[in-house]
């Protein structure tokens, strides 16, 4: 039925805390054991999070969750003790290509931890924490009505849950309902299911979709938290399509500044690339979006970062696809890009900068930048599909060498790219 | 944190164990009613043990070396380590106890093991091994099907948007793709219809599923329309097939596979119409439901939630509502009588016909020009007085 977890040996870490306002930590410094063996309320390692999705780090080391089952997105303010520098890690020979394994069976350790099987983990995303290089997971142990959150964090290699309810914390509900001002006292049935969070200049910008109306809505929310929120729908022309789309969701979303200007910039399914000049998203409008890539029907969005190349110190826009190559567009032409005519024809493109997007190797469910040198992703090696991996990839060409079986690879092949002078050259930046 | 509602049980799935005496320190595994569930115990610990474990400095970093849960499995083909469950300790009377974070689930074999011997002497003593699990629940719900598939209508407009799929128990996340599909009349999958949304969209209690047709086949004009035509024919017949493979909440799959068929009729786009809708208005100072009769069938969920009626006074009214009639129904009984004096009946703009189409616009509609984007989809109302 399910593939289990599989183990052969023993592990001792440091995962097993002491909480302070334990029973065991009040008993022990007194020396006298709790007699009465009330335990504690409650583990509370999952906190206020009744679903774990998207992530995303703002600064002061803020860690924005969103959580579709509780239509609230989640700040926890982590404290220095809930960070642990990871600067010291090797990520892999960087001259060579060749990444590391953070953690092999990334999805078989988390069950062993969440003590359940394989079939009932669901990694829903991966965010950095930039200045120590720690990676942040969400999960879910169940995929039903049963499911309980978690984040998890990896330190030098080990799987740690965060004790969420020890965090400080602070939330904003997302109405589920753009229009919700006629609503009765059923259960609201509507979800809105969110798909990504960015955030920017003391906002965040929260994209996604309801599972009834199938309308694309923008939330503009400032952080700290107050009441406040502007709604606004969106508009693109998608020439696959020919035809201005209000309903299409935006699935993900970064948002860069480009000659002193502010930007969203968005993907879509099949897989429009828009730009909205974020001085555009106000409260109560609906806004049409400059269509500037197509990079390709038949397609899903599954990330979408920017990094600066190591190679040329240029700025890059890389969005990952679930059917074919991810796609390279330089952020310096995301701005000059022009608005692609509306009102055409079909185009099924590529068009506008997908014409000189760059495909790029990546077979990743989760991407992220690690530091300047490395990617880290959530895949599968093509030949241990049985499990997921979290793994480096070198900067900006997205390649792994070790999985090559090109003849440069074989001790006594050619050498072009003088992998031979730097064997052994470990480093993690 | 959710739990789950663990059985009151104490495992008696004792695999191996020291034969010890009653006063010996032994593995427990205890049903508790706690919010944490069951949790695995070493009882009848010594004193001198306990008095030991509460001066360490760092009693943590020792007990998660001497008492530990793993679940239990095969070795792994890679040789590498898995970690322990994860959880947390309590020192009791004579007890040390592990509660893990996560509640153990049913089903999954867990073992606990007790190894004094790090303690050093002269507590050293025989380590303690027990494999338990806690069994799924007695009583388990009956195997999963669907109930119900909206639109109920066994003749569906050509431009049709969603369906709504209804299961007797709540599901799992992650079999949709590949358990549903539309099947033609030769019961041969049609591709490319169905849309492949970035997350399943299923409501709060997992039992109600939206599958929607692809929107770039519907809307006319638009490339995989030309491409490909709209996902549904004028004339044909089709089934909705809800396989077997979708996975209920208890890991089970479904009863037996579902087909909703259906024969396609022509597209409907113009908006809802709400001006013409018939009210059946409910007697003065009576319960009776106030019922509304629509030209043609509206979105089965949408319903639900989008219509709300407004006393004489302003207020909104608290009641049931009941859609039927394949949606053409819609009827509310309020919680109190019904008084003389103007009611409203507020239509919200939310509300769609089973085409996408709302009260202001056709979903499939031509294109707007000009900088002007704004289409306020407005609210309607209609009244109806009872004397």
């Amino acid at each position: 039925m399910s593939e289990k977890p599989i183990s052969s040996g023993h592990s001792r870490r440091d995962i097993l805390r002491f909480a302070a306002a334990s029973a065991v930590g009040l008993a022990l410094p007194g020396g006298i054991s709790a007699a009465s063996g009330a335990p504690v309320a409650h583990d509370g390692v999952s906190g206020p999070l009744r679903s774990a999705g998207v992530l995303t780090f703002g600064p002061n080391n803020v860690l924005f969750v969103g959580d579709i089952t509780g239509a609230t997105i989640h700040a926890f303010a982590l404290r220095d003790k809930d960070l642990t520098s990871q600067t010291d890690l090797i990520s892999g020979n960087f001259h060579n290509f060749e990444g590391r394994d953070h953690i092999v069976g990334l999805d078989q350790k988390l069950a062993a931890l969440l003590g359940t099987t394989i079939d009932k983990i669901v990694i829903n995303d991966l965010a950095v924490h930039q200045p120590t290089e720690q990676i942040f997971l969400s999960v879910e142990r169940g995929r039903g009505t049963d499911a309980i959150p978690a984040i998890v964090k990896v330190n030098h290699g080990q799987l740690e849950i965060l004790e969420l309810d020890k965090i400080p914390h602070s939330h904003i509900s997302i109405p589920s309902e753009p229009d919700s001002t006629a609503m009765l006292e059923f259960d609201p049935q509507q979800v809105y299911a969110i798909t990504d969070i960015k955030c920017y200049n003391g906002e965040l910008f929260v994209t996604g979709i309801t599972n009834q109306r199938f309308a694309s809505t923008l939330h503009r929310i400032p952080y700290p938290f107050n009441s406040g929120m502007a709604t606004c729908t969106v508009e693109i022309w998608h020439p696959v399509h020919g035809e201005f789309e209000t309903r299409a969701p935006i699935i993900r979303h970064v948002i860069r500044e480009l000659n002193g200007e502010p930007y969203l910039f968005a993907v879509y399914g099949c897989t429009p690339l828009v730009r909205f000049p974020l001085s555009a998203l106000k409260d109560g409008t609906h806004v049409r979006g400059d269509l500037i890539g197509e990079l390709g029907y038949g397609a899903n969005p599954l990330d979408m970062l920017t990094f600066t190349s190591p190679a040329d110190s240029k700025d890059y826009l890389l969005v990952t696809i679930d059917t074919r190559s991810a796609s390279q567009i330089a952020v310096s032409d995301l701005a000059s890009a022009p608005a692609q005519p509306t009102g055409g024809g079909i185009d099924f493109g590529p068009g506008g900068l997908g014409r000189t997007q760059r495909a790029l190797p990546i077979k990743a469910e989760h991407i992220a930048i690690l530091n300047p040198k490395w990617a880290i992703l959530i895949w599968r090696h093509p030949r241990t599909t049985y499990r997921l991996d979290l793994s480096t990839l070198a900067l900006p060409y997205f390649f792994e060498r070790k999985d090559g079986m090109s003849e440069m690879n074989w001790p006594n092949g050619p050498d072009p790219f003088h992998y031979r002078e730097h064997r052994n050259e470990l480093g993690n930046q | 944190m959710k739990s789950l509602a663990l059985p009151t049980f104490i495992s008696q799935q004792l695999i191996r164990e020291e034969k010890l005496g009653v006063c010996q320190p032994r593995l427990q595994v205890s049903s508790d009613r706690s919010p944490h569930g069951p949790s695995v115990s070493v009882c009848f610990l010594a004193p001198d043990l306990i008095a030991f474990l509460t001066s360490c400095a760092r009693p943590n970093e020792l007990l998660k070396s001497v008492f530990r849960v793993t679940v239990a499995q095969v070795p792994s083909p890679e040789g590498d380590r898995l970690p322990d469950v994860s959880g947390r300790y309590l020192l009791l009377e004579d007890e040390l106890r592990f509660i893990p974070h996560f509640p153990f689930e049913r089903d999954v074999k867990y073992r606990a093991t007790f190894d004094p011997r790090p303690l050093g002497a002269p507590l050293t003593a025989e380590s303690l091994n027990r494999e338990f699990f806690i069994p799924s629940e007695q009583e388990a719900p009956a195997l999963t099907e669907v109930t119900h598939i909206f639109p109920s209508c066994a003749l569906l407009p050509e431009n049709l948007l969603r369906f709504y799929v209804c299961f007797s128990n709540p599901m799992q996340r992650g079999q949709a793709l590949k358990a549903i599909s539309l099947l033609d009349s030769d019961g041969q999958p049609v591709a490319d219809a169905l849309y492949r949304p970035p997350v399943e969209l299923w409501d709060r209690s997992m039992r109600h599923l939206t599958v929607l047709l692809d929107p770039g086949r519907l809307k006319r004009w638009v490339g995989p329309n030309v491409e490909l035509g709209p996902p549904l024919e004028v004339g044909e017949k089709y089934a909705l097939e809800i396989g077997v493979g979708m996975t209920d909440l208890y890991g089970r799959p479904l009863s037996e596979s579902f087909r909703k068929h259906f024969v396609v009729g022509d597209p409907v786009r113009e908006r809802v119409s709400v001006e013409h809708w018939k009210i059946l208005p409910p007697g003065t100072g009576s319960r009776q439901a106030l019922v509304l009769i629509f030209a043609s069938p509206l979105d089965w969920a949408l319903l639900q939630q989008t219509i709300t009626i407004e006393s004489p006074d302003g207020l909104v009214i608290d009641g049931q509502v009941v859609v039927d009639q394949h949606e053409r129904r819609w009827s509310f009984t309020p919680t109190s009588p019904w008084v003389t004096g103007v009611y409203q009946i507020r239509v919200g703009p939310g509300l769609e016909d089973v085409c996408g189409n709302n009260t202001t616009e056709a979903f499939d509609r031509p294109l707007r020009k000009g900088p002007n984007l704004v289409t306020r989809i407005n609210g309607s109302s209609l009244i109806f007085q009872l004397i």
